[in-house]
């Protein structure tokens, strides 16, 4: 293991100072997906021709939290807006950032159908298996046995369903020039490995590309750091496996 | 008799049903058997369908639907009336199709059992020069090619009320030099009564002069 | 540019033909849309046009995507525009929401349909209050209200030079029958007339310069600080755009007020009556919101009895009884049809029952 001896580790160019120390929650997943994302930035060189977007939800928190043009709305709108963005001017990269309230109930057809029009944006998505910023309720990430707002009593697959797999379902309908991967905050090399090649399949113009992240949720989870990080590893891993999902094909042009 | 069959086709709001009740109406007249067929799948206004009582009661077999039958009118597009189906099996007389507008152009005539095979099929474009998608020669003839088969064209240039025998002079001149490009003949001009009666039988190309009595301000809905 | 229209024409078309047509002139860049009856006819020729001219269209999934997809257009810089009907405009209240609170310039096209729910696809006014004050907001909107297809052309340019001159969301409300009826109209380029059209400016994108937009708000008082401002700004832009026509007897017996493809009824009523020998005014709002307030209250305070009319159910109505409220005695009647058609004849009927019987007419003004 690596030890950091530096007490203030570096920020990422493309975060925005004036908005740090964060909002999120101590211990919460975001910050990590959103430094990876910062750093992707910072290595891409694509600060000026970036659009970031965020949802409802704790991902509106991030609202300023770069330093590039940003755009906060609502209900998993994100995407339609980022993809109205993007087709208005190609020049932009544009990122889609919500939740999985927001990316698989409320805004779920505009993943889908984005995703099945291979739009040229990439689409990040925290799933911490609750909805946070209402109050800890059921989401369709929730596992079974997994105790809400709404599901005083656990939830109940038979009642409720199991758990969304939402990249499972974006790789089954996207073409075969979709980029698409489940991360963890808890392995961040990965994560940002995922990200950057999410970002790059845009740059690329190959089309759609989706990334979700496992990130943990203490405040609603109730739970200390070991617990949490417990529940990303050990419980969340077991309905939601990591990897890459769909890598695009490359044409022989595209490689020189 | 051998029976013929005419389909009238075109863009938008070019006067197709209008020419189709007044061709039908004509023929009528001449003591011919005439059944006129709503083909329009797509515009739930200014179609046959309101006229229909009216237009049989001048002796026209009109195969439409009632208002009344009808559900979601123009939500999804209009049924197909199972009459039209089969329409060539059943009248023995002059089929006059009434085709509404759409990217299909004449294909919709394929829902018609053995139009597209039937040997005496007419299919005529209607022309409005007063419309900027066939403003000109070469417009009408990118619009032409969109009707498959087709055999002939009809100026029906005006501005509705403001319709003037020069104006309709001029449409007839544009769509006529439009016809020799695409060696087709004008089949008629047709002008409002009051319009054609100042025009006489033939238009300033040589073309007959179809009057036309409108019928569609009747039509809405 | 291109192009459109190389001199002036007088063409014969449908309203949503017009549209199609008005937004090339306009200078629209991209369409989002998603089919709705009746206003299908914009889509089909927009995408007939739109590649002739280098212009953009996108289908989406539903009317909620094609209102925010019109959104991320407008913020890239484009001049983007939507069009929707019934439910449709429903659903886009939640990006009409947004625009509003985030000043986004997007032109929205409503061909209202029967209400509530699914119901019809012709005649009807039943969106007034849902276009003007639909959304969880103001109403901080821009409405203008056609009635021929030559306003349909000239009110659209307007409404994509307002829309960027204040940046507001701007609506041309029109109805299925305007969409569907025929009529002739001059079809011209703007700027020959002399209207220059309105430049754009990105919200995103722009070099050098780091745009956070957002909705949410921490504290009541910061939203309120921004709200105060773009209430402010709006009431700035009512006094520049409101509009309204008035004719007739400047002391009427009866005002006819109506909006849209009423006031054609109502116009040749009011011609008709007064051609009878009745004191007959006529009053049409053109912006529905703005709503033109002072200049009803002008008229209405010499008017005996007011008659609305609308294919509605008061909707107008209350906008009107809003408008005159302490500022005039006279009763305020209605004619409302919902989703129904109106006729002069109707009017007329209407009006003769509220009428004082000829030769008394002006006997009590003095």
């Amino acid at each position: 293991m690596q030890i950091i001896h530096d007490r203030n580790p570096a920020m990422p160019k493309s975060w925005n100072r004036d908005s740090k120390p964060h909002r999120f929650c101590p211990g919460c997943g975001h910050g990590i997906f959103l430094k990876a994302l910062g750093e992707v930035i910072d290595e891409l060189g694509i600060a000026e021709r970036t659009v970031f977007g965020c949802d409802i939800g704790c991902s509106l928190l991030a609202w300023d939290f770069f330093n590039v043009d940003s755009v906060q709305t609502h209900h998993g709108r994100t995407i339609p807006v980022v993809a109205g963005a993007k087709r208005a001017n190609p020049e932009l990269i544009v990122v889609a950032y919500m939740g999985d309230g927001g990316g698989y109930a409320i805004g779920a057809q505009h993943l889908v159908n984005a995703a099945l029009r291979n739009e040229q944006i990439t689409v990040l998505l925290a799933n911490n298996s609750v909805y946070a910023m209402t109050g800890g309720q059921m989401a369709p990430t929730t596992l079974p046995g997994q105790k809400t707002g709404t599901t005083p009593y656990g939830r109940d697959p038979e009642a409720t369903g199991q758990p969304t797999l939402g990249p499972e379902m974006v790789a089954a309908i996207t073409s075969d020039r979709a980029y698409v991967a489940r991360g963890t905050v808890a392995n961040f090399p990965r994560l940002k490995r995922y990200v950057k090649q999410a970002i790059e399949n845009q740059l690329a113009g190959r089309g759609f590309s989706f990334v979700e992240a496992l990130s943990g949720c203490p405040t609603n989870w109730r739970t200390n750091a070991k617990q949490t990080w417990s529940y990303l590893d050990d419980e969340m891993t077991k309905y939601f496996p990591l990897g890459e999902i769909k890598v695009p094909k490359v044409s022989e042009e595209e490689q020189q | 008799m051998l029976r013929r069959v005419e389909a009238f086709v075109g863009e938008h709001a070019a006067g197709k049903s209008e020419i189709a009740i007044t061709r039908a109406l004509a023929l009528r007249q001449e003591g011919l058997p005439v059944a006129l067929v709503d083909l329009d799948l797509v515009e739930p206004t200014y179609t046959l369908r309101p006229l229909q009582g009216r237009l049989r009661e001048e002796g026209l077999d009109v195969i439409a639907w009632e208002t009344k039958q009808t559900l979601g009118l123009g939500e999804a597009g209009m049924q197909l009336h199972p009459q039209v189906k089969g329409v060539l099996l059943r009248h023995s007389g002059y089929v006059v199709c009434d085709v509404g507008y759409g990217v299909y152009g004449s294909e919709v005539l394929a829902l018609v059992e053995g139009l597209l095979d039937f040997p005496r099929l007419s299919v005529y474009l209607v022309v409005n020069t007063c419309r900027p998608l066939t403003r000109d020669e070469e417009q009408i003839v990118v619009e032409a090619q969109r009707f498959r088969p087709l055999h002939g064209l009809i100026n029906n240039t005006h501005l509705g009320a403001e319709t003037t025998v020069e104006l309709v002079q001029q449409g007839a001149r544009v769509v006529q030099a439009a016809a020799q490009r695409l060696h087709l003949p004008v089949v008629a001009t047709a002008a409002l009564v009051e319009v054609a009666e100042q025009m006489g039988k033939w238009d300033v190309c040589g073309n007959p002069v179809w009057p036309l009595k409108r019928y569609m301000p009747l039509a809405f809905w | 540019m291109d192009t459109i229209f190389i001199k002036e024409q007088r063409a014969f078309m449908t309203g949503n033909e017009v549209i199609a047509w008005a937004a090339l002139a306009a200078g629209a860049d991209i369409m989002y849309g998603y089919p709705i009856t009746p206003q299908n006819e914009i889509m089909h020729y927009w995408t007939r046009l739109a590649p002739k001219y280098g212009r953009g269209f996108l289908q989406t999934e539903d009317e909620l995507s094609a209102g925010f997809a019109t959104l991320g257009g407008v913020m890239a810089g484009k001049k983007a525009f939507c069009a929707t009907a019934g439910p449709g405009n429903v659903l886009m209240q939640e990006p009409i929401s947004m625009a509003e609170m985030m000043r986004i310039p997007a032109v929205w096209f409503i061909q209202q349909r029967g209400g509530p729910s699914t119901a019809t696809v012709i005649y009807s006014q039943q969106e007034t209050r849902l276009t003007c004050f639909g959304g969880n907001g103001e109403g901080l909107r821009l409405v203008y209200s056609t009635a021929t297809h030559q306003e349909i052309f000239d009110y659209t340019l307007k409404a994509f030079n307002h829309a960027w001159r204040y940046r507001f969301p701007t609506f041309v409300l029109g109805d299925g029958y305007q969409a569907k009826m025929r009529e002739a109209l001059t079809l011209y380029d703007p700027q020959t007339r002399g209207t220059q059209l309105q430049s754009t400016s990105p919200m995103l994108g722009v070099k050098g310069k780091v745009q956070h937009h957002r909705n949410t708000f921490n504290i009541e008082e910061e939203l309120y600080e921004t709200l105060s401002k773009h209430l402010a700004e709006w009431q700035q832009m009512a006094r520049e755009v409101v509009e309204w026509s008035v004719s007739g007897d400047e002391e009427p017996d009866l005002l006819l007020v109506a909006h849209g493809v009423v006031s054609r009824a109502t116009m040749a009523a009011s011609k008709q009556l007064r051609e009878k020998g009745y004191r007959v005014g006529h009053f049409r709002p053109i912006t529905l919101r703005p709503f033109p307030i002072t200049a009803l209250q002008e008229i209405a305070g010499k008017s005996q009895q007011i008659l609305v009319v609308e294919s509605a159910h008061g909707q107008l109505m209350s906008l009107v009884r809003d408008a005159l409220y302490g500022c005039s005695c006279a009763p305020v009647h209605g004619l409302l049809r919902p989703g129904l058609g109106i006729t002069a004849e109707q009017v007329i009927r209407q009006a003769e029952e509220l009428l004082p019987k000829r030769g008394y007419s002006g006997a009590n003004h003095s």
